[in-house]
């Protein structure tokens, strides 16, 4: 009977695109295309290549134009490019200034096509990522593509020099700082230094915190900070300070002292992996990716974040979206996924049978959900420059000792809320 | 023999009208027209765009809105400011003179070999003005790593514990003006050797004869014959020191959604500028923030000049 | 033969301080550099940053590495389009900036101070402030992933123009007087008796102008949307993104890449400054 509900709407689903197709065809479009930089190249890009082939020998007429772009320039680009008239029709950006795009009217709100969508195209994505698209009802301003859940990456040789049995990773913090606290013993480093970077402090945050607890309330301007839990926080970056290795989690030195065996610890997304992957290869480096552990069992930390495929607005915009929905429908994400060997917001996708064998995709659909939004709600303001360097500025300062953690965290939520209100 | 001269090299009478002077002057005018050209549209006109701008609330798409100077106000009056141009004057204050004397002592030394080792000496020099700055920032990020750095592992054989160099707000400002010299002495080096290849060499063949040292002839022939070119370099490496952007950004490794390194101690006006244009989407405000900035410019090199016609009239 | 004898001390002592300075601070100015190309001629997964790389390990990983990026990236074709704008914008820059900064530097005439000084302040203003601005009146004019949207607006380069005048105005009036008495006009007065005098700084400005173009990153940036039109910066810009899926060593071997043209172009024409200039040719 599944089964062939399942075959019922797959044909449903194809039909449903075709008719649209049908619809469309016959004009001369062209559609400027811009994806981030990884995916324009090698392997990524003849996959996009594919896709578009597909897409535009189903529509004939249309033309697809693919660029990529590294993380700033996309925004900029579309920036200048909404200023002189040339955006991009589709794209793909970052949640986080998705509010930017609105404003500069690059993003277009798609609620409508949307919900013409068939049930079963809308039900393939994960809900948490798609409702982080939707900031208020009747809104929806992207469909969420790839995207990750922080992993913590562990050396496994460094754990055995440390006395530790790698064979279960830790449950709690208690268990997980304990472990760290041995291998300081055993002369080497535990973790980076989690201060450095706004994500990493979000990261530890998450242990004991959760979405709700952190991003912003815009109705108000404040943020949604508690102090109570800011407070146990800054007190875990003041325990770890002795154990780490003084580098961020981004810094090409901590990948370093993972591989030659000097750090047991690194708490970061999944792009290092073919890094590690390469070590594993070419020095014996024996390593594993578990879930960052929360303060009680059961419960993670480390954030989640989406890239999404947006729409802009203007003539093109039907067709554009007809082709967003193709790249980000179930059958082209497992085969994204399986290429990439990487998670992403399509949950169909994710739960097919190919795809979620591949070790990193599903300890990363695990660590989605039950990971901490980095920067909720999106689409509705613009988060000023200096939230990001305050938050940093003060798990920083603290960890140095100059604020005990309670001061640390009612200064911290003032200076952000006097930010915000800018 | 009455001498044949063209038109233009007649004196003009006085009383004639504009139309003989225009003439007299239209070779100059000529030659400076295709640059006046392109300057105006190109420059004059984007900076005038600017300054319309900056008297409003513009995003890049909607129709600006007149706001007179609340944006020169939000900016005075932002902590950020104070803080970018704080940093700005003591960064300044420091790299440029030093950047110079050491770009000064690299053209002396290079133009004191000849051949194959002049060559080696100038082309070694010159390197670091070649990569791109983001190979730069990168390798002294490594450099200036905590614990196991080069700097710091050098630092541990005197028995100095580690310094967080790019982390600890005491020593961000001298870390990024070394590898900002790194970087400059170069540049300059370069446009000060070909001053000092402009020196004629009898001058040092009379000083010497008169019994000079290298040292006299230094400081009496050879710093005084680079006026111009010294005035040149002093006068575009402060313009372009209060510009700085690239270094401090990639150093920081900052991005539109964080910038300046701890407690901005590596925040800078163009830095500021960029994040609130393009991150924050206030092309306005940015503008403004450029024209204050052009304000502080302007003032210094004022200073520069007049510094300079005063030792002229001496 | 006592006064011999110090001064063969003095320039020992001169010579042996010189050299040991000259090449310390060749060796600061050069290790940096030798690191990365260390890095480049390494195994993926080897830890580069942690010491210094004194010598490369793996030349294979590295030679394939760069065939790599060289086959199968764009960055052959953005090679190309980088040296046609550096060497397009130099002829420009060189060609426009030496005939104004004939007249402002020697010669006087109405509104030659204000000209100049309009053209100085230009200089103070942030490029940031007139990026957008001029990229609108590009845009506007078509140019947008054009050469000449690229070339064309740096053009009327004040930074040029300054560092000509400070070198035209050493050339004696007399030379010019003496040209002009023997009945050269204006432009060849220009061509025959200035432009030979101020060699070494064209060579000077070609060299820098070629530098700044070639790593001139956000006005590329805006103009260059196609990738047909990258230019080398920005391909390089596609493997420094933080969260690149690339290994550090595949990322450094694409940005040293980009600095072989600058450099080749650097020692090619850093010869032709000339020692010791003609200027002594003035008297009678």
């Amino acid at each position: 009977m599944k089964r062939i509900n399942r075959i019922r709407a797959g044909i449903a689903g194809a039909a449903a695109l075709l008719g649209s197709a049908g619809a469309a065809a016959a004009q001369d479009v062209t559609l400027e295309y811009w994806v981030y930089s990884d995916f324009a190249q090698g392997e990524a890009l003849a996959l996009q290549q594919e896709f578009i082939k597909e897409f535009t020998d189903a529509h004939p007429g249309v033309k697809i134009n693919i660029t990529g772009k590294g993380d700033d320039d996309l925004t900029a680009g579309q920036v200048a490019g909404a200023a002189s008239g040339n955006l991009p029709d589709v794209f793909m950006n970052a949640q986080s200034v998705g509010a930017q795009l609105v404003e500069v009217r690059a993003l277009a709100n798609i609620y409508d096509k949307w919900m013409a969508m068939p049930q079963e195209f809308r039900d393939q994505f994960d809900k948490d990522a798609l409702a982080s698209c939707m900031p208020r009802p009747g809104e929806l301003y992207c469909i969420p593509y790839t995207g990750f859940g922080s992993l913590l990456f562990r050396n496994l040789t460094v754990l055995e020099q440390a006395g530790i049995d790698p064979s279960t990773p830790p449950a709690t913090w208690d268990e997980w700082f304990a472990q760290m606290q041995k291998v300081k013993d055993a002369g080497l480093y535990a973790i980076p230094d989690e201060t450095l970077v706004f994500n990493s402090i979000a990261e530890i945050y998450a242990t004991s915190g959760s979405s709700e607890t952190w991003g912003f309330n815009w109705d108000d301007r404040t943020t949604r900070i508690d102090p109570a839990i800011m407070t146990k926080v800054l007190q875990k970056f003041v325990d770890m300070a002795p154990l780490t290795s003084g580098t961020s989690r981004n810094d090409q030195a901590t990948k370093d002292l993972f591989i030659s065996n000097q750090l047991a610890f690194h708490t970061v997304g999944p792009w290092v992996n073919p890094t590690y992957d390469e070590a594993a290869k070419t020095s014996g480096l024996k390593y594993d990716f578990v879930l960052i552990p929360g303060d009680e069992p059961g419960k993670t930390g480390g954030i989640r974040s989406y890239e999404i495929v947006g729409v802009a607005p203007g003539p093109n915009m039907d067709i554009a979206f007809e082709f967003a929905t193709y790249i980000t429908e179930k059958q082209q994400m497992v085969r994204w996924a399986k290429l990439l060997s990487r998670y992403n917001a399509n949950a169909a996708a994710m739960a097919d049978p190919e795809v979620s064998q591949l070790p990193l995709i599903k300890v990363s659909v695990d660590a989605a959900h039950g990971a901490m939004e980095v920067a909720a709600p999106y689409f509705i303001d613009s988060v000023p420059s200096c939230y990001n360097s305050t938050v940093i500025d003060y798990a920083a300062a603290t960890a140095d000792g100059e604020f005990t953690p309670e001061e640390g965290a009612q200064e911290l939520i003032a200076e952000l809320n006097s930010c915000l209100a800018q | 023999m009455p001498s044949a001269r063209p038109a233009f090299f007649r004196r003009p009478r006085p009383g004639r009208n504009m139309p003989m002077t225009l003439r007299r002057y239209l070779p100059h005018y000529l030659m400076i027209a295709p640059f006046m050209v392109l300057f105006a549209a190109f420059f004059l006109y984007p900076i005038l765009s600017g300054l319309y701008y900056s008297f409003h609330d513009w995003n890049g798409v909607k129709t600006p809105e007149f706001v007179g100077l609340d944006n020169y106000q939000t900016i005075l009056a932002s902590r950020d400011f104070s803080r970018a141009m704080t940093n700005l004057l003591w960064y300044i204050a420091i790299t440029v003179p030093l950047g110079i004397l050491v770009a000064l002592g690299l053209a002396l030394l290079v133009d004191s070999f000849t051949g194959r080792w002049a060559n080696f000496f100038r082309n070694a020099y010159f390197l670091p003005v070649v990569l791109p700055a983001f190979l730069a920032a990168t390798i002294w990020r490594w450099i200036y790593a905590p614990n196991f750095g080069l700097l710091n592992m050098i630092l541990g054989w005197f028995g100095v514990p580690s310094i967080n160099f790019m982390n600890d707000t005491d020593t961000m400002l001298y870390a990024l003006i070394v590898v900002d010299v790194w970087v400059s002495a170069g540049f300059n080096m370069v446009i000060l050797l070909a001053g000092l290849k402009n020196i004629p060499g009898e001058l040092y063949e009379a000083a010497r004869l008169d019994g000079a040292s290298k040292w006299q002839q230094i400081i009496h022939i050879t710093i005084p014959m680079l006026g111009p070119v010294l005035f040149f370099v002093f006068t575009y490496g402060f313009i372009s020191a209060m510009q700085v952007f690239d270094k401090p950004w990639l150093l920081t490794g900052s991005s539109f959604t964080s910038y300046g390194g701890r407690r901005n101690a590596l925040l800078f006006p163009v830095m500021d500028m960029m994040g609130r244009g393009f991150g924050g989407v206030k092309f306005g405000e940015a503008a403004a923030y450029g024209f204050l900035l052009t304000i502080a410019i302007i003032a210094v090199t004022a200073l520069m000049f007049t510094m300079r016609a005063w030792r002229e009239r001496k | 033969m006592n006064r011999t004898s110090i001064l063969v001390r003095r320039v020992t002592v001169w010579t042996v301080l010189k050299w040991t300075v000259a090449l310390i601070v060749a060796a600061i100015a050069i290790f940096p550099i030798w690191w990365m190309i260390n890095v480049v001629f390494a195994l993926p997964g080897e830890p580069v940053s942690l010491n210094p790389r004194l010598w490369p390990s793996s030349l294979s990983a590295g030679i394939d590495k760069i065939h790599m990026i060289l086959t199968e990236t764009e960055y052959l074709r953005a090679y190309g389009i980088s040296v046609a704008y550096a060497l397009l914008t130099i002829a420009g820059v060189l060609l426009i900036g030496s005939l104004a900064a004939f007249e402002f530097s020697l010669f006087d005439f109405p509104g030659r101070r204000l000209l100049f000084g309009v053209v100085m302040l230009s200089l103070m203003v942030p490029t940031a402030v007139t990026i957008i601005p001029t990229y609108l009146l590009t845009s506007r004019l078509g140019w947008l992933n054009t050469m000449q949207g690229l070339v064309v607006p740096g053009l009327a380069s004040a930074f040029g123009l300054f560092m000509l005048v400070q070198f035209m105005r050493a050339i004696p009036k007399d030379m010019i007087e003496a040209a002009r008495l023997d009945g050269a006009n204006h432009l060849q007065i220009y061509w025959h008796v200035a432009l030979p005098l101020c060699r070494n700084a064209l060579v000077t400005l070609a060299i820098l102008t070629f530098m700044q173009t070639w790593g001139n990153y956000m006005w590329p940036l805006v103009i260059s949307t196609r990738p047909e039109m990258y230019t080398v910066g920005q391909v390089v810009g596609l493997f420094n993104s933080p969260l690149s899926h690339h290994t550090v060593d595949t990322v450094m071997a694409a940005n040293l890449l980009a600095a072989v043209p600058p450099l080749l172009f650097f020692l090619i024409f850093q010869r032709k400054i000339v020692e010791g200039i003609a200027m002594s040719g003035t008297k009678g």
